[in-house]
């Protein structure tokens, strides 16, 4: 909390003082948040690492499918989910990087890295640096985030790292969006410029406008002075400014299912592996109230990173998540602690979903008007693979999705899953990502 | 990228290996171009006839720079960088200019950090502005206040369209608030401003060279400043500046030398250290408690910084050289470490002190708790990463991690064998062997000190065998018996000498080299020798070369 403000606590709010705001005057505290039709879409990246089982998640046909053991804890969901298997991810096998690296860095871009100084375990590939492209979900959110305070947000649990292993979100080539891993961080972020002051939240905006609207003038007229590489830097700083700025005004409306949060208390060390679970749903708690309160409406939640090592003690392990995947397939020991691995991320996608369904919109709930894509670097941990992924759409997106379905793609483009989704967003485009690899959105996912 | 061939050439590593094993190993490269107009493909001639810059693109504050000038320039002490996003890592360090961007949270972060450092700032308006709007005007302390606080945050006097961004704001503030906010709102908007974040370089307007600019006179203090203090410029380099006296390479070599002589210098010295050795990694250690009940969290702590008192100690206090870096037989102790090192009579506060060692157990940085504990598992030593330590941040290779289908795991402990015996696979295995004969062998030479760095002499009821080997270097090989034998030969490898350089080079430029740094880096290597590898010279030498007194003119991009 920046000093001279202070947060606003629930009962306050409800006591009906003035009003909260985010870094502004503003708001109404009344009923649930009346939108213009169409309701609101989101998007959710859920990425977890390592690759997976591809045999422990589905069967059967594709109206007629059974959840495999990695799956079950989505058993409730059954019916809003698309399993996807099949999809082959082609810039993964092209441009600098390792394996790792590449599934990252392509997961959400579809094109290949720019090079760097960052060597990993490929003998014959270019040391990488970041992305060669924006992410879906930031073109998602540069089309349609204009409409809330934030355009998107970056959760992350233990992600920690900060180099080319552990970003995956892209506002523009090599420009990484970090995670922010601590909930009390993003809590702040989120809710911690909501001022019981209507008067002093309204100087502060002006106070901010008038600096941010100063700065950015100044550095466009840098900008003509530098030369290219200087000149993009700079411009994706004024981009990050205007994300600021614009949205210095914009109301959001306490009510309805849209409530402040209570502060969190003590959480402990949000990188010890004994408050994974904790962190994670703490960051999912806050996400699904960001998006309540319609203060954004594309959010990631990344678990750790590409080669993330977490130790699951929780299950008996001593091995590390990474380490355990590299184990061959005949090592039945692994394979089941590889699986309870990835159940226990099912596990958490089942919360996310539950707590969507939760808030009250329309006739339905936010998760109707939602998807998520569950994704990861790779499709096997021990291969290194990039082909036959297995991925996960929760939620029909406002419709766009017909669920309840398991759909085998049979080596299409896994960019034509990003071009569906961007789609499914109402964000119109026909390819994305390195056009090579793309021939449009993916058949059969709108039904 | 440039090929690896030319890199053999400057690097000297020449990692001439048999079978397999070449595609094991690939050294530290050039990153990418960025702004790059390098042409250069061929090996440079290096008579001083021609300059070569290299690239220099704009360098973002990292958040230990920014704390550093944000301290330097309003006093702040609250660290506020603590709430920026980390600084994206490339290679092994955190401050290379291509990859520094400011996202939209980092942006949030530096708007946040000024409104609190603008606040506490403006907490006694008078000391602050050194004018009393009573006694003068509130448009005439502004507009000197402007004048002053403006030449420093931006380190350079204001130009025309600088000082219109402050005055604007302060006009405004003025009219819609009071003098105190516009005071505020000044200080917040320059700690925003991109003249503030970056360092941004236009050169002289006159060519040295064609293609080739000298930096102003504030260009070169920043430089000098980011370089050895990793903050602003003090008063007497914008004095410098101000009259014209940092042009000269002796000029500027004075200044450095003054500055290594300044506590400010300790931070960069740490910093760097830090990360070439990746002290940071300490953070996430863990060790098993029933393996090593000694071990506490707060030994972590005190282990990271007994290696960075050690570092100060001996760069800027003491023999100053690599060679003594590397194999010192003391070090700094406290009464934590003392107690740990099992040395009665030993320091009895938390101060770090000088204390000597049995030369036959330690010998700098290479034995030191803090990096034999972060290059092992937690419940046993590490062979194979210790090796690959020495191999990629002494030797400056990078070994290419196993390939995916193995299981890259160490074996069990095994009271009844020792680690060189569970790790036999890696030799007799072929598919294993290529590389880990690179690593094993070096690694195995440490096998005296345990997972938590404390000297053994027996491994399950045997002597402990601490033999072992370097293959593949480029002066370094040969077989050896223990750490110390091998940080005596480190210390006086040249290939390790040529690291080092590299190291510093990247820390120092925020980019990696190119082919067209090749003379720079010779010219380097020549002023380190004929120091006696005196790491303190290898810093004034940094601003002497071509990459630091020169860069290419502005072209003005589309």
């Amino acid at each position: 909390m920046a000093k001279g403000r202070f947060m606003l606590n629930r009962r306050a709010l409800l006591r009906g003082l003035a009003g909260a705001a985010i870094g502004l005057p503003l708001l109404e505290v009344m009923g649930p948040k009346a939108y213009a039709a169409p309701l609101p879409k989101r998007l959710v990246i859920f990425f977890t690492p390592d690759g997976t089982i591809p045999g422990a998640w589905v069967s059967g046909s594709e109206t007629n499918f059974t959840l495999g053991p990695i799956l079950q804890p989505l058993q409730a969901h059954k019916d809003d989910l698309i399993v996807l298997t099949g999809i082959n991810n082609e810039a993964a096998h092209h441009g600098p990087g390792d394996d790792h690296q590449r599934g990252m860095e392509t997961m959400l871009t579809g094109t290949e890295l720019q090079t760097g100084p960052d060597k990993g375990g490929c003998d014959t590939c270019p040391a990488a640096g970041f992305a060669g492209g924006i992410s879906i979900d930031q073109a998602i959110a540069q089309k349609i985030g204009n409409q809330t305070k934030l355009a998107s947000m970056e959760f992350g649990v233990s992600v920690h790292e900060a180099n080319s292993w552990s970003r995956m979100s892209f506002s523009a080539p090599g420009s990484p969006m970090p995670p922010v891993d601590d909930p009390k961080k993003a809590y702040t972020r989120i809710f911690g410029d909501f001022n019981a002051d209507p008067a002093g939240a309204k100087r502060l905006a002006a106070e901010r406008h008038l600096v941010l609207s100063s700065v950015m003038g100044d550095a466009k007229k840098l900008q003509g002075k530098l030369g290219a590489g200087d000149r993009a830097k700079l411009e994706q700083h004024l981009s990050s400014l205007d994300g600021i700025n614009k949205h210095l005004d914009t109301m959001v409306t306490i009510g309805g299912d849209c409530s402040l949060p209570p502060a969190l208390g003590d959480i402990g060390d949000v990188y010890d592996e004994a408050n994974h679970e904790k962190v994670g749903q703490l960051q999912m708690d806050l996400m699904v109230q960001a998006m309540a309160c319609d203060i954004t409406r594309v959010a990631s939640l990344q678990w750790t990173t590409s080669v993330g090592n977490t130790t699951f003690s929780q299950f008996g392990l001593s091995e590390g998540h990474h380490e355990l995947s590299h184990h061959p397939t005949d090592d039945q020991t692994s394979q089941a602690a590889l699986i309870k691995i990835d159940a226990f991320y099912a596990k958490q996608l089942a919360y996310l979903i539950a707590k969507m369904k939760t808030i009250h919109e329309g006739s339905g709930t936010m998760f109707d008007n939602t998807t998520i894509l569950w994704c990861n670097e790779l499709a096997v941990g021990n291969a290194h693979s990039h082909n036959d992924m297995r991925y996960l759409l929760a939620g029909s997106c406002g419709g766009a999705f017909k669920t309840g379905r398991y759909l085998d793609y049979k080596g299409d483009p896994h960019n034509n899953l990003l071009v569906s989704l961007c789609q499914a967003m109402d964000v119109p485009v026909d390819t994305f990502g390195n056009p090579a690899y793309c021939t449009g959105p993916l058949s059969g996912l709108t039904g | 990228m440039a090929t690896s061939t030319w890199q053999r050439w400057v690097w000297l590593p020449a990692v001439i290996l048999t079978g397999g094993a070449a595609s094991c190993v690939g050294n530290l490269g050039d990153g990418p171009g960025g702004d790059s107009t390098n042409q250069v493909t061929a090996p440079l001639v290096c008579d001083g006839s021609t300059i070569h810059p290299g690239d220099s693109p704009a360098r973002r504050m990292t958040r230990f720079e920014y704390d550093n000038t944000v301290h330097e320039l309003l006093g702040d002490t609250t660290s506020p960088s603590a709430q920026f996003p980390a600084d994206e890592v490339s290679g092994i360090f955190d401050n290379q200019a291509n990859t520094l961007v400011v996202s939209q949270l980092l942006a949030e972060g530096y708007m946040t950090a000024s409104e609190g450092i603008a606040a506490t700032a403006v907490k006694d308006l008078t000391k602050l502005v050194g004018c009393d709007p009573k006694a003068s005007s509130e448009a005439k302390c502004g507009a000197q206040f402007i004048e002053s606080f403006g030449k420093r945050a931006f380190r350079r006097p204001l130009d025309t369209d600088g000082r219109a961004l402050l005055t604007g704001v302060f006009t405004q503030a003025l009219a819609t608030w009071d003098y105190p906010t516009a005071i505020r709102l000044v200080i917040q908007t320059a700690l925003q401003s991109s003249r503030f974040i970056y360092r941004l370089e236009f050169g002289m307007p006159q060519p040295t060279a064609p293609g080739v600019v000298k930096l102003d006179d504030y260009e070169m203090a920043s430089r000098l400043s980011y370089l050895l203090w990793g903050s602003m410029p003090d008063k007497t380099l914008m004095d410098a500046a101000d009259v014209g006296e940092l042009n000269t390479s002796a000029q500027i070599s004075a200044q450095a030398t003054r500055m290594l002589g300044d506590d400010r210098a300790r931070g960069v010295i740490e910093n760097f250290h830090e990360q070439w050795l990746g002290l940071s990694k300490l953070d996430t250690l863990d060790k098993d408690a029933t393996a090593f009940p000694i071990f506490t969290p707060a030994l972590k702590t005190t282990w990271h910084d007994e290696t960075l008192a050690f570092v100060d100690d001996v760069v800027l206090d003491g023999a100053g050289d690599l060679g003594t870096l590397l194999s010192a037989p003391y070090t700094m102790m406290n009464a934590d470490t003392a107690a740990f090192y099992g040395v009665s009579g030993g320091p009895k506060t938390s101060k770090f002190q000088h204390v000597d060692l049995d030369p036959k157990q330690r010998a700098g940085l290479l034995t030191q708790p803090s990096i034999l504990a972060l290059n092992a598992h937690v419940d046993q030593t590490s062979p194979v990463h210790r090796g690959k330590f020495v191999r990629e941040r002494l030797l400056c290779e990078q070994i290419s991690p196993p390939p995916a289908n193995v299981k890259a795991v160490p074996p069990p402990v095994d009271p009844k064998a020792t680690t060189r015996e569970r790790f036999s696979q890696h030799s007799n295995d072929m598919a294993c062997s290529p590389c880990h004969k690179l690593m094993d062998p070096i690694g195995f030479g440490f096998e005296s000190y345990d997972a938590i760095g404390q000297f053994i002499s027996t491994e399950a009821g045997k002597p402990v065998d601490d033999s072992g080997e370097i293959v593949g270097s480029k002066d370094a090989d040969g077989k050896f018996h223990g750490a110390v034998e091998l940080a005596a030969r480190l210390a006086t490898s040249e290939e390790v000498r040529s690291c080092v350089v590299t190291q510093w080079f990247n820390y120092g430029h925020g980019r990696t080299t190119t082919m067209e740094d090749s003379c720079t880096i010779q010219q380097l290597r020549t002023t380190f020798a004929s120091a006696k590898y005196d790491v303190k010279a290898l810093l004034i030498g940094l601003t002497q070369t071509d990459a630091f007194l020169y860069r290419k003119p502005v072209t003005v991009g589309q």
